[in-house]
């Protein structure tokens, strides 16, 4: 054992670096995205690179023109404007949870990704009866 | 040799396969929604098997019981193949729901790190031969790396992720309507059923190479120690 002890050292002094570096830089990135409220409380990402935006999508405020979809996303206390590039995703609907990527120029949010966030709600349709209609309802 | 825990471990999942294939599917998913009856049992098993492993490298070092130590190995064994099957089927169930295979979301990063992590664990347990050595180096580690079960489990309520928070493992009501909620506990009784009866067939296997691995060879006869090499002869004959 006694010829492994400064390697042994040498290791766990390697790691606690790393540990360190780790947790030092992880920091925002361990949340996945920032809500409308985050954005809005924040001057400093105006025009400042790009980042993930999460909510939910406000009913009645989807507009398509084929090339891109402009949509609200809210958290319940603040609401932005989105402008998406090309096309949503197949979940994508009034009410649903959406994660888009892009950047903000303080009114709107310029995104040209999408990924849909489902919540942990399993329900059935009404009654547990299922049409194949039902199963994906338009946007 | 089929054993009564066998037949059981078939028939379960049998069972959950039928219930799962019948119940009426999500409402906004659709029928894509029943990969959860194969990915919520698997990540259990997962977090089933890692716990054993630390109970028993607990057990092992305590006691200096190797059987402890095979059943840690076995149990991690099948740990790591469905932490596997968890990371596989989310693919699977991310890319039509989610629009992505794979993101750097909290909760998938942490699971394929754990998964590497008790890949390192078997691999640690093969570094050397002599038993006694490797139950004393792997419950070490098995004990350090249950550390972060928690943090797996616990990473989509910590922190904001795409991955959803737990539907059943919550306070207050499950999330999810009673059809769909027996149909998933079912899968979940059937593949705690089948773990049961992988770690039995495993240990007994482990016990059987540990076996062999300490038993004293005594000198026999083996084909070709009939033929002598030349004999050198006699000083100057």
């Amino acid at each position: 054992m006694r010829r492994y002890r400064w390697f042994v050292v040498a290791a766990l002094g390697l790691v606690a670096v790393l540990t360190g570096f780790l947790v030092a830089n992880i920091g925002q990135d361990l949340v996945y995205y920032q809500t409308p409220s985050d954005v809005l409380a924040d001057a400093g990402r105006v025009g400042a690179g790009r980042f993930r935006l999460g909510g939910q999508v406000v009913p009645g405020s989807i507009v398509d023109d084929g090339a891109s979809v402009t949509f609200d996303v809210t958290d319940g206390q603040a609401t932005v404007n989105v402008a998406h590039q090309g096309a949503p995703q197949q979940l994508f609907r009034e009410g649903i949870g959406v994660v888009v990527e892009g950047t903000w120029d303080g009114v709107i949010f310029h995104s040209d990704s999408m990924i849909i966030k489902h919540d942990e709600q399993y329900r059935t349709e009404d009654g547990g009866v299922y049409t194949p209609d039902s199963r994906y309802p338009s946007p | 040799m089929k054993r009564p825990i066998e037949i059981a471990a078939a028939g379960t999942m049998l069972t959950a396969l039928v219930t799962g294939l019948v119940v009426p599917p999500d409402a906004v998913q659709g029928d894509v929604q029943r990969i959860m009856y194969v990915h919520v049992p698997s990540a259990w098993l997962a977090y089933l098997a890692f716990g054993v492993t630390l109970i028993a490298s607990l057990a092992h070092l305590r006691t200096r019981d190797l059987r402890w130590d095979r059943r840690a190995g076995a149990s991690a064994e099948i740990g790591v193949v469905f932490t596997g099957l968890a990371l596989a089927t989310g693919m699977l169930w991310g890319k039509p729901v989610w629009g992505v295979w794979w993101t750097w979301d909290a909760r998938l990063v942490l699971t394929a790190a754990m998964f590497f992590v008790y890949l390192a664990y078997l691999a640690l347990r093969r570094t050397t031969d002599d038993p006694v050595i490797r139950g004393k180096r792997s419950a070490v580690f098995g004990i350090v790396a249950a550390l972060q079960i928690p943090v797996v489990h616990f990473s989509v309520v910590w922190w904001r992720s795409l991955h959803q928070p737990p539907t059943i493992l919550r306070p207050g009501e499950p999330q999810i309507d009673p059809p769909l909620l027996f149909a998933l506990l079912m899968a979940v009784a059937a593949f705690t059923v089948l773990y049961v009866a992988l770690l039995r067939r495993r240990v007994e296997l482990a016990g059987a190479e540990d076996a062999l691995l300490t038993t004293v060879r005594i000198e026999e006869p083996v084909a070709g120690s009939a033929v002598v090499g030349p004999q050198p002869r006699g000083e100057g004959a």
